[in-house]
């Protein structure tokens, strides 16, 4: 039976911008339904659509249809009456989506007390077997604790159980992992996924993740600029896209699995030109380009435990090599890097950059310019990494000049090169960083890091604010540049996948310790650590090997550019 | 345990603040260039008496610190000096004046919550209306309006024009007196009720776009169940904040509001006082409206928690 | 990230646009009043002082615009000088506290540590005296005038510039844009003042510009107590003064006209003030 029916729904802005454009689809009952996309596909739009909460000044068109009832045309009392009994949302964020001034147990019991009227003993009751029904472990303590005192995968669990109050018939998760680890990910799905066996819901669950969407979909919508552009069984449309834009979409999407994606994983695809720059000194075992020995960090905290954020982590690359740091969060990779690269004090450890000891204060302004030539940063957040004020070109023009006798023109020609490096065009030199999209403005972080011409780049979640397809690109450039110059890469990430894609080596971070090193497709495929496994075994993944579309995606990737 | 670690810190703070504000209403005596003699009898006949009273008061003879020991010492414990105009203890003069003025901001702080918040709450339900820009409009120009000019156009008006309301001083009996009072806190509530709104407004449409709205929405509660729940209490924080500075602003504001309505309260005493060279005066309103502004600041800070539990815990608001 | 992005942020937040129309309005009134204060002797019809015992408190005519006080003083020419004092006076104040306000804002923000916990101190304690309070004080101790006063409530503003410059700094600080001039090699001094102050002194410089407003009303008030600017000279907050006792007769204008002066000006420098911090839109800390 269908329970949600969506049929050529349209959204336009007051000033005219049409955000949806002729959405249709159906959730049947008992069915997990996937709506997949990137930023500004219009997914979480249509989800919201489906219980009203879509503000005033959107002019709406098409029609959703919840149990028969017609949603865009609903009265007040009817759409509460929808919210309350047939139809609940889970959203992103837990920690923005549990009011931080009231307690757990008042945002369970909340809708029970107030709309249906039970007694508070009773709500309270209901809410404790809730709690327990999605694991939290302590359901009469959570009752009187703030959303502060919990972590953000057992809040996401209050905002399931908080959903489940209402016995709803449909439930909508809008992207109800993104903001949490991937172990945690995981345990977050499995109860999605016991309740909705157990209850028989429908489920319209929203990701921007193919691989989760495979793994727990049975049919998926994937949807681009507010259209859908292909839908299907989840296993078709992902071993056998039709869409070109699909097509992309999932050879974009770095996977973990070994089996399945030729031609990917740098141990026997990109990585030609490491082994090349490797065979150069290949006689002798090179002297590590970067090498970081024991390095420890703890940060003291007034009135409270201190904190060891890294203990005793040692690690080398190679000249030209490429190092993956995989960690959950909390796991000390970023203040790994951030020692690495002299932004913080480590206090313990010794830092050799291409045999050189690294001074540990830096004074002068000579130990400075030394230091920012051995080493650069790609940062995580394009947004935030490029001064507002400054534009493109002037960003790389200004390391350029910091560290060389350039003149005007020769530097200016010289940040144009740069650019086209990076895949941009000289007119982005123009361009201030709000003007430029996400990939754009890492694109120019990067470049503003070559123009140093560095030792070693460290990368730090330098692609994960990204799209999977912008994520795509921005790895391609780095793979090109890594083939092109021989750079030597220090990638922090806390996507296996990704890191699979660029390094040859990589090390496994946890509360702080190196648990695992190896290279990468050996640590992947016999993983020996139990995290290392717990971490593999998070990844969601489809329990079917998606065929390989990859080979047809390149050639429609080379097509489009 | 936190909790009282937290009130103690707070409460050492006040202390310090007073102490350094006390430095500064103390020793501002010293920037004065000249013999603090005649500082302090400017405008007198020296007779051999006020000198020596004078004198005696301050201990001028002795080295700066031990005055201001001895004036703290003093303060300490309700002795604020004598007033040169009224030969009479200053303590006395500023408790009977303290009345009209403690009247008058009660007063116009009840105008200030209730039009203030209702303003700011109107605006922010109706945001992007016409009603919210006319709120905005007229806040932004009765925020124009000072306190001075606004009781010379009430004056203007309602006393002279209308006839409706006393242009001058402060009545007998309680209602008397409120109904004497009622222009002068009107005017002297204007701009703060501004302050208030424009406050209110901006926690409140911060608050409506959190995301713990839009859950609460989609739970099916009832948009003034959800807005009461969980915009409402949520803004408070930013009011509160403003509603300290508050404090402070209003006492110093009615010495123009009792200026122009020709009260009796400590506001029109601080200015005479000034006129009248009557240092003491000055010197003990200025420490009274100093610390009565950290008091209340102090206390505000510390009931934070109450209001956001954040706070207690030392979770970074927001 | 991939939350409802964009979408629904302009969703929710349909933004009220003044129309600039006020705006420019506001600006041409401002530079009218500006013009009118610098070329007063050449613009004042009448000498502000001088005395027409036999035409007082006359109403408008084509003679006197505005009429006359109590004195029989041209009020038109009595504004027309007066608006040097209200105009300069605020002036200098705002210029002083925001420039020192900005140095040691940006001195706490960036060095934090033990010269943030202090500086923060001591603007705790100057936040303590409300400027008007500070300017009384001033006048109790050095004299009636407006010198004393304009010193004081410099003084008396500047933590707030401060305030305001620190929190800003501070945040910027904490950005991953300085972080990477770090990492590039540019010294602190260079990020500090040649980048993280340009970001922030547009934001701090529309705050300022909404201080002219309330430091020019306070000044007003100020003479309106008689205890700034002294009689014979014209001035706005001082013209109330003298006018109040013929309020009580019924001579409204000589009181009403400079009050109006005042709420315009206000409400001018008000409506360019937030006009700006709008265009800028940078986000102003709690």
């Amino acid at each position: 039976m269908t329970i949600l029916d969506i049929s050529e729904l349209t959204l336009d802005l007051p000033n005219g911008t049409r955000l949806l454009d002729g959405i249709s689809l159906t959730v049947a009952e008992g069915e997990t339904v996937g709506l997949v996309g990137e930023s500004g596909s219009g997914k979480s739009l249509t989800a919201r659509s489906v219980l009203g909460l879509l503000p005033g000044g959107a002019v709406m068109g098409g029609s959703v249809q919840l149990f028969g009832r017609s949603v865009l045309d609903a009265s007040r009392g009817e759409l509460l009456e929808l919210r309350r009994t047939r139809a609940s949302m889970i959203f992103q964020d837990p920690r923005a989506g549990i009011n931080p001034m009231r307690t757990v147990g008042d945002h369970l019991t909340e809708t029970m007390r107030l709309c249906d009227g039970r007694s508070a003993a009773e709500a309270r009751a209901v809410a404790i077997s809730l709690m327990e029904a999605v694991h939290l472990p302590r359901p009469a303590e959570h009752l009187h604790q703030y959303p502060h005192e919990l972590s953000g995968g057992m809040l996401q669990r209050v905002m399931i159980a908080g959903a489940l109050t209402s016995s709803p018939r449909l439930l909508i998760c809008d992207e109800p992992t993104t903001a949490l680890d991937v172990t945690t990910q995981a345990e977050i799905i499995g109860v999605l996924a016991e309740q909705r066996a157990s209850r028989g819901m429908g489920m319209l669950f929203i990701t921007h993740d193919l691989n989760l969407a495979a793994a727990i979909c049975d049919r998926v919508y994937v949807m681009s600029a507010g259209r859908v552009e292909e839908q299907g069984d989840a296993r078709q449309v992902f071993r056998n896209p039709q869409a070109d834009y699909t097509k992309r979409l999932v050879a974009a999407t770095p996977t973990i699995s070994v089996a399945g994606d030729r031609g990917r994983s740098p141990v026997d695809g990109s990585d030609a030109a490491a082994t090349g720059v490797r065979s150069a000194t290949a006689p002798v075992p090179a002297e590590p380009m970067l090498e970081a020995v024991g390095i420890s960090k703890t940060y003291l905290r007034r009135g409270k435990e201190p904190v060891r954020a890294v203990i005793d982590a040692t690690i080398e690359i190679p000249r030209g090599g490429a190092l993956g740091v995989v960690g959950e969060s909390g796991s000390g990779k970023s203040t790994l890097a951030r020692m690495i690269v002299g932004l913080e004090q480590a206090d313990a450890g010794d830092i050799r950059i291409a045999g050189r000891e690294r001074a540990s204060a830096r004074a002068s302004r000579a130990e400075r310019l030394a230091h920012a030539r051995s080493m650069q940063m790609v940062f995580q957040d394009p947004y935030l990494s490029l001064d507002p004020r400054i534009t493109a070109g002037k960003a790389i023009e200004d390391a350029l000049r910091l560290h060389s006798r350039l003149g005007t023109t020769e530097a200016r020609a010289r940040v144009i090169e740069l650019l086209e490096q990076v895949g941009l065009r000289d007119a982005h030199a123009q361009a201030r960083p709000r003007t430029l999209s996400g990939g754009q403005r890492q694109r120019v972080a990067i470049a503003r890091a070559l123009a140093i011409d560095p030792h070693v780049l460290v990368m730090d979640e330098a692609t994960s604010a990204l799209d999977v397809s912008v994520q795509a690109q921005v790895l391609g450039v780095v793979e090109r540049i890594r083939r092109e110059r021989g750079l030597t890469v220090l990638f922090i990430s806390h996507d296996l996948a990704v890191v699979r894609r660029l390094c040859e080596q990589t090390v496994v971070m946890k509360t702080g310790e190196i648990v695992e090193r190896g290279r990468t497709d050996e640590l992947l495929s016999t993983p020996r650590h139990p995290y290392t496994r717990l971490l593999i075994d998070s990844v969601p993944r489809p329990d079917w090997q998606p065929e390989t579309v990859a080979g047809e995606a390149d050639a429609l990737e080379e097509a489009a550019r | 345990m936190t909790a009282l670690r937290r009130v103690a810190g707070k409460l050492g703070a006040l202390l310090l603040t007073l102490f350094l504000a006390s430095l500064l209403v103390f020793f501002s005596r010293f920037l004065v260039p000249g013999d603090p003699l005649s500082f302090l009898l400017r405008g007198r006949k020296p007779s051999a008496e006020a000198v020596a009273q004078v004198s005696a008061q301050y201990g001028l003879d002795l080295p700066p610190w031990q005055q201001y020991l001895n004036w703290l010492a003093g303060v300490l414990q309700g002795d604020l000096g004598r007033s040169l105009q009224y030969r009479q203890d200053v303590t006395e003069v500023i408790g009977d004046r303290l009345p009209v003025t403690l009247g008058l901001v009660v007063m116009a702080g009840a105008i200030i919550a209730v039009l203030g918040l209702t303003a700011g709450i109107v605006a922010s339900l109706n945001r992007g209306r016409i009603l919210d820009r006319a709120v905005l409009v007229g806040l932004t120009v009765l925020g124009a309006i000072p306190s001075f000019v606004g009781s010379i156009v009430l004056i203007a008006v309602f006393a002279v024009q209308l006839g409706w309301f006393p242009s001058f001083g402060s009545g007998e009996g309680f209602l008397d007196t409120v109904y004497h009072l009622v222009l002068p806190s009107i005017a002297l509530a204007l701009v703060f009720v501004v302050l208030v709104g424009k406050v209110t407004r901006s926690s409140m449409v911060e608050q409506l776009g959190r995301e713990h709205v839009e859950v609460a929405t989609s739970r099916g509660l009832k948009r003034g169940t959800v807005i009461r729940r969980h915009v409402v209490r949520n803004s408070i924080g930013p009011i509160l904040t403003v509603s300290g500075v508050l404090v402070a602003g209003l006492l110093v504001a009615s010495a123009i509001v009792e200026a122009a309505f020709g009260l009796a309260g400590i506001g029109s005493l601080l200015v005479q006082s000034v006129d009248r060279l009557d240092f003491p005066v000055v010197q003990a309103i200025v420490l009274l409206v100093v610390a009565a502004f950290v008091t209340v600041n102090a206390v505000i800070d510390v009931l934070e928690p109450l209001v956001d539990p954040r706070a207690a815990a030392g979770v970074g608001a927001r | 990230m991939t939350t409802p992005t964009l979408a629904m942020s302009v969703l929710r937040a349909p933004r009220v646009r003044r129309s600039s129309t006020t705006f420019a309005v506001s600006a041409v009134f401002l530079s009218a009043v500006t013009v009118a204060a610098i070329l007063a002797p050449v613009v004042a019809p009448y000498d502000p002082n001088h005395v027409d015992l036999l035409n007082f408190q006359a109403g408008p005519s084509t003679a006197h615009w505005l009429g006359t006080d109590s004195l029989g003083r041209d009020i038109l020419s009595r504004m027309i000088y007066g608006a040097r004092t209200a105009l300069l006076a605020p002036l200098l104040v705002v210029v002083f506290s925001t420039v020192v306000g900005i140095l040691l804002g940006l001195l706490a923000g960036w060095r934090g540590g033990w010269i943030d916990a202090v500086l923060g101190r001591a603007f705790d304690v100057v936040f303590a005296f409300p400027a008007l309070l500070l300017a009384i004080m001033a006048v109790a101790l050095f004299g009636k005038g407006l010198v004393g006063p304009v010193i004081a409530m410099s003084i008396a503003f500047t933590p707030f510039v401060a305030r305001l410059t620190r929190t800003l700094v501070a945040s910027e600080r904490s950005r991953p844009y300085v972080a990477a001039y770090r990492v590039q090699g540019f010294g602190g001094a260079f990020i500090a003042l040649r980048r993280v102050l340009p970001n922030v002194t547009p934001i701090v410089g529309a705050q300022s510009t909404l201080n002219f407003g309330y430091v020019l009303a306070e000044l007003a008030a100020l003479s309106f107590l008689g205890l700034g600017v002294q009689a014979p000279t014209a001035d706005w907050g001082a013209m109330i003064n003298e006018a109040q006792s013929g309020l009580i007769g019924g001579y409204f204008l000589p009181a009403l006209v400079p009050a109006l002066a005042v709420v315009f000006v206000v409400v001018a420098v008000n409506v360019i003030g937030e006009e700006l911090s709008d265009r800028i839109g940078g986000e102003l800390p709690a």
